[in-house]
């Protein structure tokens, strides 16, 4: 029985690279280390008995060195990718990007190459996956008018992907005030015409009034356009769903069925 | 001809919705454009797709006839002038709003405009022009456009329409003049590759002087065109006027081909260069013209082109007129025509995901149509996939080193697709490559275990044998699209016989029950 020395910090980007840094400047070694994010899906069933948990506060600055580093001694695209990682619903991301991290040093901004090797391939697919949710959102995210103009969307991601599908709705629709609700995470991002836009944590917000529709008239007019765009002779449920699986559809208007 | 007055929009979008769901194009990919930080809306090159239709197709633009009125009356299409059915107008305004509003939404990307040819092919056009400018103009609309040609536009019109949209296309709607004639009589080949041609090189044109090369243009123009784009502020109208000269004196690119007259009627007398002398600034302040490209769309198995026909068509759009995409549209028989064939049994899916499948060879795998078909070998195996047909007929070039061989060469393994190769490339980099590190990186080798080798040894010590690897291959499932595989149905595989299993498929047919 191995005794490690478990590094657990909060699950974000911010806190796992402090967690990196600690861990890194403990001195432990990297064979003896490991990084664990706190997640939701953690039930911690699993605590090894022999091994020793250190509570990672999480430090701005800390965290700012390591993308700095990783910017700067591996590369941007290594730094994005890494990113991405720590976006992702994976558990042991942490480590992951640890070990990562740990060749990336070494071998500089080569290693997005080293498909081969299990660590670099499992980032590569965590970056597929995490960017192949952003995408499908762009396209899948319904907004609704309210009474006051504003434009409101709820998402379900498995992912934290928030922070990669806003700035695509900032640059589409400038003049538009519009929120973008995580429910899965209570967190939301806010837009507003000539401002940046900001993430908002909403854990005891009460947004339940923004489910009424109030927007019925062009929420019909486009079922209406997707029951009659379809070819009768072709239907086919199982391509639909392979390409639009059923987890988006409770927030896609044309899937409300009264 | 019914027309209601007064009919809401709700009942207009429900007709001429319907009435658009054959044109199988909806894709909102090849232009990239930021948002203009103003208006609404911007453009991903890679499309986006916004949600999928029972059908299983992706939705992506408001897809909608501008009218369903209709004064010709070609046979497959349910608005031929001689059908009795509702027929339904949009006003501008009403295109308008619908796409804005759905645009806010995120319901789509944009508008794709077809419509049915009301009073004449201009004044149809024209109305589409309106609605197209006050959503540019007035609108500010950034978002994607798809707008059709219609044959027998005046040119003016097509060059007006080409400054507001993204795509164009020109529905080539049959494979061969002849079966045009028959089946479309108001429609004739030439009217269809008029505007493509003139688009193609208005593109070319503008292109040229705004210095964007696509790896088609002669490189010699290059320098001329550059400075000009340097010279942005102070345009002079000596170097502009030269580049217009030189434009329309030089004997034209897409004419240097060699264009098979025999297989395609495309023979037709089109001009070397559109006699319009292009805007100085574009008229609607845009810089691009038609900058997503265009594309074309081609009805199978209403007619009885072979499958070497209709790729041979392909091939001379993708080399000739420079389009993006080909699309082919299983027939369907919605008139119930019994002078076309019956579909009750299914429109013949399969063999147009074969074409699609042929399509991609053609346009990211470096395949020539030629390679893949041929006079005495016209349709595509029903069972396996044009890919695995080709290498299983040209077992001497395998197996290949997976360490060594070109990207272009690993595109020609069975099961090796782009994301595979480009992987592969990028990891051999920085080691060799064995079937465990294949394995972990996510590469399918089902399929491909049968023609590479990875330092020198393949998986298995496999003779190529064709018998062996044929049968090997079927046994690995064709990934169809999910409902084509319950489409072939012991009759239809009857009704292919004659045409499309040639003697090697028979083969394959009776090793496949011996099995
Ligand atoms: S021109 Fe032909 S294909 Fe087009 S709407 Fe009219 S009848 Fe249909």
């Amino acid at each position: 029985m191995n005794n490690f020395k478990i590094f657990q910090c909060e699950n974000s980007i911010d806190g796992i690279f402090t967690a990196i840094y600690q861990a890194w400047s403990s001195g432990y070694g990297h064979a003896n280390v490991k990084i664990e994010e706190q997640c939701e899906r953690n039930n911690y069933n699993n605590i090894e008995l022999f091994s020793e948990y250190i509570f990672v506060k999480t430090n701005l600055e800390q965290a700012i060195m390591v993308s700095r580093s990783i910017k700067s001694k591996i590369s941007l695209e290594a730094y994005e990718m890494v990113c991405r990682v720590a976006l992702s619903d994976y558990k042991g991301k942490g480590d992951l990007i640890y070990r990562f991290l740990i060749l990336g040093f070494h071998i500089g901004s080569k290693i997005v190459g080293h498909l081969s090797n299990k660590v670099v391939n499992q980032v590569f697919m965590l970056n597929r996956y995490v960017n192949g949710e952003a995408h499908h959102l762009l396209g899948f995210i319904r907004f609704s008018e309210q009474e006051n103009g504003i434009l409101t969307a709820t998402i379900h991601p498995k992912n934290n992907v928030i922070s990669l599908v806003t700035p695509h709705f900032a640059d589409r629709l400038p003049n538009e005030r519009f929120v973008i609700f995580d429910k899965n995470r209570d967190i939301c991002s806010l837009h507003l015409p000539g401002k940046p836009w900001i993430i908002a944590e909403f854990p005891d917000m009460d947004s339940s009034g923004y489910d009424i529709p109030v927007d019925n008239e062009y929420e019909s007019l486009w079922k209406i356009f997707f029951d009659n765009i379809a070819i009768k002779e072709r239907v086919n449920p199982k391509l639909q769903r392979n390409n639009l699986p059923i987890r988006f559809r409770k927030d896609m208007t044309e899937f409300e069925y009264v | 001809m019914i027309i209601q007055e007064g009919m809401s929009i709700q009942r207009k979008l429900e007709i001429l919705s319907d009435a658009a769901k054959f044109d199988v194009a909806c894709t909102s990919s090849g232009v990239d454009r930021k948002g203009n930080g103003a208006g609404i809306g911007n453009s991903l090159a890679c499309g986006i797709c916004h949600t999928f239709s029972a059908d299983g197709r992706c939705i992506s633009l408001l897809k909608i006839l501008f009218t369903n009125e209709c004064i010709f009356d070609c046979k497959y299409c349910i608005n031929r002038s001689s059908n009795d059915v509702v027929r339904a107008s949009f006003t501008p305004e009403e295109v308008c709003e619908l796409t804005m509003e759905f645009y806010r939404r995120n319901y789509i990307e944009g508008l794709f405009l077809s419509s049915g040819i009301m009073v004449s092919p201009n004044h149809t056009m024209e109305l589409i022009l309106d609605a197209l400018r006050m959503l540019r103009e007035e609108h500010h609309f950034n978002g994607y456009i798809h707008c059709k040609a219609i044959p027998g536009t005046d040119p003016v019109l097509v060059e007006a329409i080409g400054w507001y949209a993204d795509r164009m296309s020109a529905n080539l709607e049959l494979p061969t003049a002849s079966s045009l004639k028959q089946l479309a009589p108001h429609k004739s080949r030439k009217n269809i590759l008029k505007p493509m041609r003139q688009i193609q090189l208005r593109r070319e044109s503008n292109n040229e002087y705004l210095g964007i090369y696509d790896g088609r243009q002669p490189a010699g123009n290059k320098v001329e065109s550059l400075l000009l784009k340097d010279d942005n502020s102070g345009r002079s109208d000596s170097v502009y006027n030269k580049v217009i000269n030189s434009y329309n004196q030089k004997p034209h690119k897409a004419n240097d081909y060699p264009i098979d007259k025999k297989e395609n009627d495309f023979d037709v007398d089109l001009p070397n260069s559109n006699k319009i002398i292009p805007y100085r600034k574009s008229p609607t302040g845009r810089s691009r013209y038609v900058p997503a490209g265009q594309s074309t769309q081609m009805i199978i198995g209403a007619t009885n082109e072979s499958d070497y026909n209709i790729m041979s068509v392909s091939e001379t759009l993708y080399d000739n007129f420079d389009l993006k995409r080909v699309f082919y549209s299983a027939f369907v028989n919605v008139n119930d025509d019994s002078n076309l064939p019956s579909t009750v049994s299914g429109p013949p899916l399969l063999r147009e995901h074969r074409l699609y499948q042929a399509d991609w060879l053609l346009r990211f795998y470096g395949f020539k149509m030629t390679e893949l078909l041929n006079e005495k070998n016209p349709n595509f195996n029903v069972l396996l996939d044009p890919k695995c047909d080709w290498a299983l007929k040209n077992l001497e070039q395998f197996p290949v080193e997976v360490n060594k061989a070109s990207y272009y060469t690993l595109l020609r393994v069975p099961g090796i697709g782009v994301n595979s190769a480009r992987r592969i490339t990028a990891a051999r980099k920085s080691a060799v490559l064995d079937f465990k590190d294949l394995k972990a990186m996510g590469i399918v080798l089902k399929r491909a275990v049968y023609f590479i080798t990875c330092n020198g040894r393949m998986m298995y010590p496999i003779k190529l044998n064709e018998d062996f690897i044929t049968r090997e291959l079927l046994a690995v499932k064709d990934r169809l699209p999910f409902g084509i595989e319950k489409d072939i149905t012991y009759k239809q595989l009857s009704l292919f016989d004659d045409r499309r299993f040639q003697t090697d498929d028979r083969l394959i047919l009776q090793q496949f029950s011996h099995a």
